[in-house]
């Protein structure tokens, strides 16, 4: 397993640390052909009760005595409220509650949200369309939003910023006093243990742009469209009062432990007992829920009965966090052989109304970058995250790092370009392998560790029919007889090390029959199913490890009373990290049950195993003995197990996308979109193929096409503020789909894979760009690449502002 | 309306509503997925965009596949709904063949819009039993998947009308 170089944060990695490591920490122990469940395809756990209608959503749970909670938002994007007048909403039948800042202030309950703490829930400040002035409870929603229609509020309304480089200038409107000219400080202390980490440092970049670059490429990209991950399932939670400070709470959240994190850190001396039922979609989105929550729970604390605040569509795509903005400049430098030598770039995070903790993002992001380009030694990328006066960003598939890449993958072809390479071979050949070094997000300097995935990227352009599409650059693959239609290909990479992200734990206990033989293994992970059957893989690890019947392994819900901790499969994390510690928390249990099978069985414990319910030896065939006759009275043997956060195994995926332009409307269409990874062993095929196919939405693919929050600059409001206004990519409109699966068997953990985490759509946005690039033989840099800015680019409509 | 009371016939069974404003009553502003799921507990179907645009609510109507947050209640007085509840069998409990189908072919992931998505099929296999790919795409393209099942679901659901055979 890997460990942190310890030469310290942003110290140049010296040119011999780039050696390969050979040690195996997990030796291959068994030919995964052998395996039972691990690689094979078993039906979901939780099957029968989505097809029927069964499985329960948190908006489906209902409490003895709940009532409802809703917001009364500012129409303003920047302003000072100077009154309200409250008494109608009050006196209205049915009102529990009505809170401002002032009434939350006086309960010491308006939390300061973001990092470092600096958004009141409710302020006197309001920055941003949508943002909270007042919060009702009622004993109907109907009654709640009644109840806001007669809240009276008079604004001194400010000017307000929409972008980042506006808002650093001189003379912009200051969002918050303590952030100068709107920078939030960098860093994040709580993923950065060691010292924080926003601006990247290696070698001697000057140097090497002198010395080892033939071909260089400068440009400012930006992928400022702030897009909505938009999950069908609107955030929402349940926030009952148990006393004192003490609160249940049951979100819509994809992470319990999140819940409890974050929000017992916003608010101190609370303490959340968090639960969370089937999530419906998250990509990343909904974790702490922060608003939702901290605004229940003071409805709750004043009412003392149970309040469920959840958003309208229309709130979650106007007021809820967005993918961040980014703007970068940057300049980079390629070698005569392609592989590229020298970065340097400054990028900048349009955080929205407030940062909720994007100094993690611009870690990732950071890492992220420095594994497309593995081979380069020498870097100077600088960050800045901006406030502006538009609905927050925040946490979302890809966490910063899909960001940048769909800017910097943009800049790494024009690289290439510009020494007539071909992209596939650049990417192939400069994505990091084991024995390249990188500084993660941790800011610590890490070395790859048994991977290595060029070659599975030249396959899967084979899959795709690279050789014969790619026609060089600008060149189109095809033109239609009359001129109209033209068709181009482009290719992207990204990848993560967040696979091994946090600590984490598992139990495993093992239970003997009541009345048969059978033996039931019981796993506490605090897991959430999200969507990708991740609780379903889980007990697949158990049945294979164990060695019992998949059927016969069965799970606590999700919540942190129920297991020991674990942040869930959110994010990348989940193969590598819970699979790892739920293995150990086999081979633990499995060690103390055959301890005290010694004796009976007459073998020592490494040579036994269990078949059929019983604990067998392998060096006595035949004998064997129940699980039950090992304890007394029905007791059960349980087992520990955890994983401790590394970064050594970065996942990659590669993208192939071919696109069809029609040159007379601007039009675009996805021809064929194909995906490569090598996930290390996979664990569920099906599931896998899903994952990857996930890519397309989520704001992924489609960011490079039509998805994007439109902003009136007059107003500050979202036009975009629905799902008939905010385009999505319909059942009837997608393209051909095809993957390459390669199962390299990674150093990672027992069953050697690391997973491929939240990158499967990451890269597909730059790598359609490029598509569109080459179809009309036309650089086409601006996201979303809508018909207005195809035909601009064909000098078919004047050049200007895009909107 | 000058209606004052509204029968449905969901699953099958049949429910009596009177309507009006008080407490209690339903009201002639309500929204048929909020019956199905507040007075009625079949939460199967889903609430979301609240205007037509997501197909979660979708139900089956004498016939076809409505979106039920943009169907008042009251105007559905004497008609049969089929929630996604009512498709397995009531009395043994056995599923009907395509939601079996989804689960062979993992056509879903998170499950939101799962019944939705079973539901506008449902109305499609029952008029036409054996639709082409086309057909089938262009009779979802109100349902809105955003884990991205689309390939699984088609996948599946084309099996299922060609007997198995995709």
């Amino acid at each position: 397993m890997g460990k942190p170089l310890l030469n310290g944060i942003n110290n140049p990695i010296p040119e011999e640390e780039y050696i390969p490591s050979s040690k195996r920490y997990f030796p291959l122990d068994r030919d995964p052909s052998e395996y039972k469940y691990v690689g094979k395809n078993c039906t979901r756990k939780d099957a029968r009760e989505i097809v029927t209608g069964a499985a329960v959503y948190t908006d489906d749970y209902k409490m003895n005595g709940m009532i409802y909670g809703a917001v009364k938002k500012s129409p303003h994007p920047n302003a000072i409220i100077k009154s309200f007048n409250l008494e109608k909403a009050k006196a209205l039948q049915g009102v529990r509650a009505v809170l401002t800042y002032e009434d939350l202030n006086a309960m010491n309950m308006n939390p300061l949200m973001g990092w470092p703490p600096h958004k009141p829930l409710l302020d006197k400040h309001v920055r941003y369309v949508g943002d909270a002035v007042a919060l009702v409870a009622a004993d109907t929603l109907e009654i709640c939003n009644e109840a806001i229609e007669l809240i009276e509020v008079e604004y001194e309304v400010l000017p307000a910023v929409y972008d980042a480089y506006s808002s650093l200038k001189d003379g912009a409107p200051q969002l918050y006093e303590q952030f100068d000219h709107n920078i939030c400080p960098g860093g994040l202390e709580l993923m950065q243990l060691d010292g924080k980490f926003w601006h990247l440092v290696r070698g001697d970049v000057d140097k090497s742009f002198a010395e080892k670059c033939a071909y260089e490429a400068e440009d400012t990209i930006e992928f400022m469209g702030m897009c909505a991950p938009n999950a069908p399932e609107p955030p929402g939670v349940i926030v009952r009062w148990d006393g004192g400070l003490k609160f249940s709470l049951w979100g819509t959240s994809q992470s319990c432990f999140l819940l409890k994190l974050v929000n017992e850190s916003v608010l101190p001396g609370i303490k959340y007992e968090p639960y969370t039922f089937h999530t419906g979609g998250s990509y990343g989105n909904k974790q702490s829920m922060t608003f939702q929550t901290t605004a229940a729970t003071a409805l709750a604390y004043v009412t003392k009965l149970p309040v469920k605040v959840f958003q309208t569509k229309v709130e979650q795509m106007t007021n809820y966090q967005t993918r961040l903005g980014t703007q970068v400049h940057a300049r980079m430098g390629i070698d005569k052989d392609g592989v590229i030598r020298a970065f340097k770039g400054d990028w900048k995070i349009d955080a929205g109304a407030f940062n909720d903790n994007l100094q993690g993002n611009i870690g990732v992001g950071l890492g992220e970058t420095q594994l497309i380009m593995g081979k380069c030694h020498d870097w100077d990328l600088n960050t800045d995250i901006v406030v502006t006066n538009k609905q927050p960003a925040g946490i979302v598939r890809g966490y910063g790092g899909q960001e940048l890449n769909s800017c910097l993958s943009m800049l790494v072809t024009r690289v290439a370009r510009a020494g007539n390479f071909d992209p596939m071979e650049v990417f192939a050949k400069n994505y990091v392998s084991d024995g390249d070094t990188y500084i993660w997000r941790d800011g610590l300097p890490w070395r790859a560790h048994s991977i290595k995935y060029d070659q599975m990227i030249r396959n899967t352009a084979a899959k795709f029919g690279w050789k014969d599409k790619w026609k060089g650059w600008g060149v189109p693959t095809s033109v239609s007889a009359d001129g109209r239609y033209v068709t181009g290909v482009g290719c992207s990479c990204i990848g993560n090390a967040d696979v091994g992200e946090d600590c984490c734990e598992a139990y495993v206990r093992l239970t003997p029959g009541l009345l048969d033989d059978t033996t039931i293994a019981t796993l506490h992970a605090d897991i959430t199913e999200n969507g990708n059957g991740q609780r379903s893989n889980a007990q697949k690890i158990v049945a294979e490890r164990i060695g019992i019947p998949y059927e016969n392994v069965v799970m606590v819900p999700s919540g942190t009373i129920f297991s020991p901790t674990g942040v869930s499969l959110g994010g990348s994390r989940g193969t590598m990290t819970l699979g790892h510690a739920i293995a150990n928390a086999c081979d633990d249990v499995l060690e103390k049950v055959f301890k005290a099978a010694e004796v009976k069985l007459r073998c020592s414990w490494q040579n036994m195993e269990i078949k059929d319910n019983y604990v067998v030896s392998k060096l006595h065939p035949g004998e064997k003995i129940r699980l039950g006759d090992l304890v007394n009275y029905w007791c059960t043997f349980t087992g520990y197990g955890k994983h401790v956060e590394e970064f050594s195994t970065p996942s990659c995926v590669a993208v192939f996308v071919e696109v069809e332009v029609d040159t007379y409307t601007g039009k675009t269409r996805v021809l064929k979109m194909v995906v490569g990874t090598d996930p290390g062993q996979v664990i569920d095929p099906a599931t896998l193929e899903m994952q990857v196919q996930g890519g397309i939405g989520s704001a992924c693919l489609d960011t490079a096409f039509f998805e994007e929050h439109i902003v009136d600059k007059e107003t500050g409001r979202t036009m975009t503020y629905d799902m008939l206004e905010y385009k999505t990519r319909p059942f009837n409109e997608f393209p051909e789909f095809d993957y390459l699966f390669e199962q390299s068997q990674f150093d990672t953990w027992q069953y050697h894979a690391h997973g491929i985490g939240e990158i499967s759509g990451g890269g597909a946005a730059s790598a359609a760009m490029l598509a569109i690039s080459n179809a009309i033989g036309v650089d086409v840099s601006t996201y979303p690449a809508t018909p207005d800015v195809i035909l601009k680019a064909l000098g078919k409509l004047p050049k200007g502002d895009k909107k | 309306m000058g209606v004052d009371s509204c029968t449905l016939w969901v699953n099958g069974k049949k429910y009596e509503f009177s309507v009006g404003t008080k407490f209690g009553q339903l009201s002639p502003e309500e929204t048929l997925v909020e019956t199905l799921r507040e007075r009625l507990g079949l939460t199967g179907t889903k609430k979301s965009c609240d205007e037509g645009a997501c197909g979660a609510c979708t139900v089956i109507i004498d016939g076809e596949a409505i979106t039920s947050c943009m169907t008042l209640t009251v105007d559905c007085d004497g008609k049969h709904i089929i929630t996604v509840e009512g498709l397995q069998n009531p009395s043994t409990g056995e599923l009907d063949p395509l939601q079996q189908t989804f689960i062979d072919e993992y056509a879903f992931q998170c499950g939101f819009c799962t019944p939705g998505v079973l539901m506008t099929t449902k109305a499609l296999l029952m008029k036409n039993p054996h639709p082409t790919r086309k057909e089938i795409e262009d009779a979802l393209a109100g349902n809105y998947c955003r884990c991205i099942s689309q390939y699984h679901v088609l996948n599946a659901i084309e099996k299922f009308a060609n007997g198995g055979e995709k």
